[in-house]
Parts: structure tokens; C-alpha cells; sequence
């Protein structure tokens, strides 16, 4: 009797067994079918929109850097930004300038970027002032105490404005006088810092 | 224990005396003109910064007077040096240690090398003093104007200038510090018609020139704490030497030194020259530009 009852039972709990198997294999599967559908609907159009050249014209690379940027793409911004820079310093000419404001502009207007990445971004590259050596603080207490830094962003930063002015935008005039201003920075700091330090160690 | 005079020093020295020379008589005319020589901050409508005022002035006209005297003396040497050592090679007298002839002109050398490092011991400490306190009166207008009533942001525009164009901007700016290769009084002229021709000029040249002049004054002190305890040394290396009549390779690089900070004779370092300015062209603005 006992044997029976347990024959029975085995038997039944086979059965139970068996088909609980079934139902997970059959979820598992319907996992696996639905991640495979699911990645391939999803990265094969995003790779498509984000990715590939924004063409040899700038005007038109910056219309597709756009519409791009508009449709989920924002996250490439910075590359788009060194393409297209790269598009112009194939084809300078001194509008350039002009397109990248306009251009940086309209990104902004988008919400991709703000209006102080914009103005930095423009600055940097187009600009003879630098966005290195800024502050509403006294030179004092503001510059002197990093002042090797300042100048070692300053000579980054004229590597760019190399780039904006001189190769992108043909502007020879300005971008000499971007070296001109660092070098004047130079030494008005290293004399402007000194007599700071000296004020300081009197006071004390 | 002395210290080694190197030979970079002297002309260093010489630099600074010149220098002084020549930016302080036109300066000191300035001063009866307007009392002061300031940086319009911010255009002409912006706050003038007061970077030459009256006292400053006149401690450089008084450095440039001390200068002046040093100089008048240095060039009379040097070029007498210049006549002896050009008799010394010219006489092949390089190696001949026997010769009588050359052992007497050797002596004539170091005999005026020794008046020289007099002349520049006699006028030192009258130097020392018109320096230091050249230096202390600029320190002060730096800090106060440059310093601390400056931002960086402001610093640019004014290093800039406010007032014109590019082409402005890049007109009338002097030579920066070392060596241009030109006459140290020509470089201070430069420095002097950017003070004196108007005082709401290229605003950032006069921060330059403030900046410029401190530094060299503050390296001149320097200098001459050192070149004081050097002649000593000296002097007293000399008159042994004049025993046995040697031109050391030393009095040689001092002497070469001097001449060229007087007479700009090195030219290497030169600027490259720009590119023109294109005039007709009207330049962009970017509403983002700073």
C-alpha cells in the first residue's frame, strides 16, 4: 500500500516536474527570441543615424550635425564638433567663423548644448581672447596662485586657436595676436604675481 | 666663499642701466606735462590706471640718471678694450708667451679691465639704491592696479586694447624683455613714445612696459648684489694676473657680453615677421564672442 501510494505519487510529481520544465524552457526561449528581435530593431537604426561622415561641405556637414544631434544623437556631440572642424580646415576660408557661431548657436537653441558651452567652445577656437585666463576675482587671489596652470591652459589653448583662427578661418592677423596677448600674459603675470607675493610677505 | 660671476651677468647688469637710461629723461618730461602716465582700463571711458604716476617717474629719472653716468664710462672703457684686443690679435700675439710687445699689451688689457670693474664699483651702491627703490615704487603700483583692482578677464581687454582694431592693436606694441637685437636705448625709446605719445593709448602697452621695467629692475638688484661681491674677486684675480700679463677667456666673455646688451650686435633672436594685416576687410563679430 504504501509502495502503491508512493508509485503514485511519483508518478504524478514526474508529471508536475515535467511540465514546469516545459514552461520555463518555453519562457527562456521567448527571452532569448524576444533580446534577439529586441537588439536587432534597436542598434542596427541608431548605428545608422549617429554613426557615418557628415560629408566634405561644411554647410551641409553642419545641417546633418543637426539633424542628427535632433534625432537621439546628442551624445556625439563633441566628435561632430572636431569632424566639422576638421571639414573646415580642409576648406578655409574666413566665413567659417561665421558658420560655426551660427551653427553653435543653433545647438544651442536645440537644448543640446548651453550657452556658456557655446560661447567657451567659440571662444577657444575663433576668438583671440582666452577662455583660459577668465574670472571676475582679482588677479591676486584669482591667477597668481595657479598661475603656471593659466598659462600652461593658455598654450593648450593656442593650439585650438591655431586650429580656429589660422587654419580654419585663414585669420593670420588674429591669430598672431593671440600669441602676442599670451606672451604679453606671460610677463605681466610673472611681474603682477611677484609684487603680489611681495605685498603678502610684508603683510605678514 | 664668492660667488662666480658668469658672464651672462654683466650685460644683464648693463641691460638694466641702459634701459633705465634711456625711458627715464623722456618720462621725466612727461611727468611736468600731465603729473602721471596711466592705462585706460576699459577704453577711454573706462577707469584709468595710474601705473607711472609722479613718484614712479621720478625714481626712474633718477635710476636713469645714476645709468647714464655708468654708462658714459663703460662705453669709453669698452671701446678702448675693443682697440687693445684688436691690437693684441692683430699683432698675433695669441700664444706668443715670449714676446715682450705682447705681454705689454696684455697688461694695457687687464689694466683696463681693472678700471672698468672700478668704474662699476664706484657707481654700484648709488645704483643699488636708485634700483631698489624704483623697483619698491612699481611693485607697489603693480600689486594695487594690476593685482588687485584687475580680473583676469579685464586683464585681457586691457592687454588688448579697447580702442581700435587688430591692425590698432598690433601697431606701436614695444619689444618684449631679452634680447631683440636691437640698441637697448632704441628698445626704451619705443617704451617712451608709448608712455608719452598718449596716455589712453594700446592700453595693455603700459602694463607691458610697467611689467617689463619691474622685472628688469627687480633682476638688476639681484645683479648687483652679486656683481659687488664679485669685484672684489676680482679686482684682486687681476692685479695677479697683471704680474704675469694674461687675458683670461672670463675678461673676454665679460667684455663680448657688454657689447653686445650696448650695441645690439646679436640678432638671432629676432621675431618672425607677421603676416599683414588685410585693411578693407570688415571683421566678423560673433554674438557669442566675449
Amino acid at each position: 500500500m504504501t509502495i502503491r501510494f508512493d508509485a503514485q505519487y511519483t508518478s504524478k510529481a514526474s508529471s508536475q516536474i515535467f511540465t514546469q520544465n516545459l514552461k520555463r524552457a518555453s519562457r527562456l526561449l521567448g527571452l532569448i527570441v524576444a533580446t534577439v528581435l529586441f537588439s536587432a530593431c534597436e542598434a542596427a537604426p541608431v548605428a545608422d543615424l549617429c554613426g557615418g561622415r557628415l560629408g566634405n561641405n561644411l554647410e551641409s556637414a553642419m545641417v546633418e550635425t543637426e539633424r542628427r544631434l535632433g534625432s537621439g544623437c546628442e551624445y556625439r556631440f563633441d566628435s561632430y564638433f572636431k569632424d566639422n572642424l576638421a571639414t573646415a580646415e580642409a576648406n578655409p576660408d574666413t566665413e567659417n567663423k561665421r558658420l560655426f557661431s551660427d551653427h553653435l548657436l543653433r545647438v544651442n537653441d536645440m537644448g543640446v548644448i548651453s550657452k556658456r558651452q557655446a560661447r567657451d567652445l567659440y571662444n577657444r577656437y575663433f576668438n583671440v581672447k582666452f577662455v583660459s585666463l577668465a574670472g571676475d576675482y582679482n588677479t591676486c587671489s584669482q591667477t597668481c596662485p595657479v598661475q603656471a596652470r593659466v598659462i600652461s591652459d593658455m598654450k593648450t589653448e593656442l593650439q585650438d586657436k591655431e586650429l580656429g583662427l589660422l587654419r580654419v578661418s585663414s585669420d593670420n592677423a588674429s591669430y598672431y595676436l593671440a600669441d602676442n596677448l599670451l606672451k604679453e600674459t606671460q610677463l605681466v603675470l610673472a611681474a603682477t604675481c611677484r609684487a603680489c607675493e611681495a605685498g603678502t610677505n610684508a603683510g605678514r | 666663499m664668492h660667488t662666480q660671476l658668469p658672464t651672462g651677468r654683466l650685460p644683464g647688469l648693463a641691460a638694466v642701466l641702459l634701459s633705465t637710461l634711456a625711458v627715464c629723461q623722456p618720462l621725466y618730461a612727461e611727468v611736468a606735462v600731465t603729473g602721471a602716465v596711466g592705462v585706460s582700463a576699459g577704453g577711454a571711458s573706462g577707469p584709468v590706471m595710474r601705473l607711472f604716476p609722479t613718484t614712479v617717474l621720478e625714481d626712474i629719472r633718477e635710476t636713469g640718471a645714476v645709468a647714464e653716468e655708468m654708462e658714459n664710462g663703460l662705453q669709453e672703457v669698452i671701446h678702448r678694450l675693443d682697440l687693445q684686443q684688436q691690437l693684441y690679435t692683430d699683432s698675433q700675439c695669441q700664444g706668443a708667451d715670449g714676446d715682450e710687445g705682447c705681454a705689454q699689451i696684455s697688461k694695457q688689457i687687464g689694466s683696463t679691465y681693472l678700471e672698468m670693474l672700478e668704474l662699476m664699483s664706484d657707481r654700484l651702491p648709488t645704483m643699488e639704491k636708485a634700483v631698489n627703490s624704483t623697483r619698491l615704487s612699481l611693485e607697489k603700483r603693480l600689486r594695487k592696479e594690476l593685482g588687485q583692482r584687475t580680473t583676469p578677464s579685464t586683464l585681457q581687454d586691457q592687454l588688448l586694447g579697447k580702442s581700435g582694431s587688430v591692425a590698432a592693436a598690433q601697431a606701436n606694441r614695444p619689444a618684449l624683455r631679452g634680447r631683440s637685437g636691437v640698441r637697448l636705448s632704441d628698445r626704451f625709446k619705443q617704451y617712451y613714445q608709448l608712455v608719452a605719445s598718449n596716455s589712453e593709448g594700446p592700453g595693455g602697452s603700459l602694463a607691458v612696459v610697467a611689467s617689463d621695467i619691474y622685472l628688469d629692475m627687480e633682476e638688476a638688484a639681484q645683479l648687483i648684489a652679486a656683481t659687488q661681491e664679485e669685484i672684489a674677486r676680482a679686482s684682486l684675480m687681476e692685479q695677479l694676473n697683471q704680474s704675469f700679463g694674461v687675458i683670461t677667456p672670463e675678461m673676454a666673455a665679460v667684455v663680448g657680453g657688454v657689447k653686445e646688451i650696448l650695441f645690439g650686435e646679436s640678432i638671432s633672436d629676432l621675431p618672425i615677421a607677421e603676416a599683414p594685416y588685410q585693411i578693407g576687410k570688415s571683421e566678423f563679430v560673433s554674438p557669442l564672442e566675449y
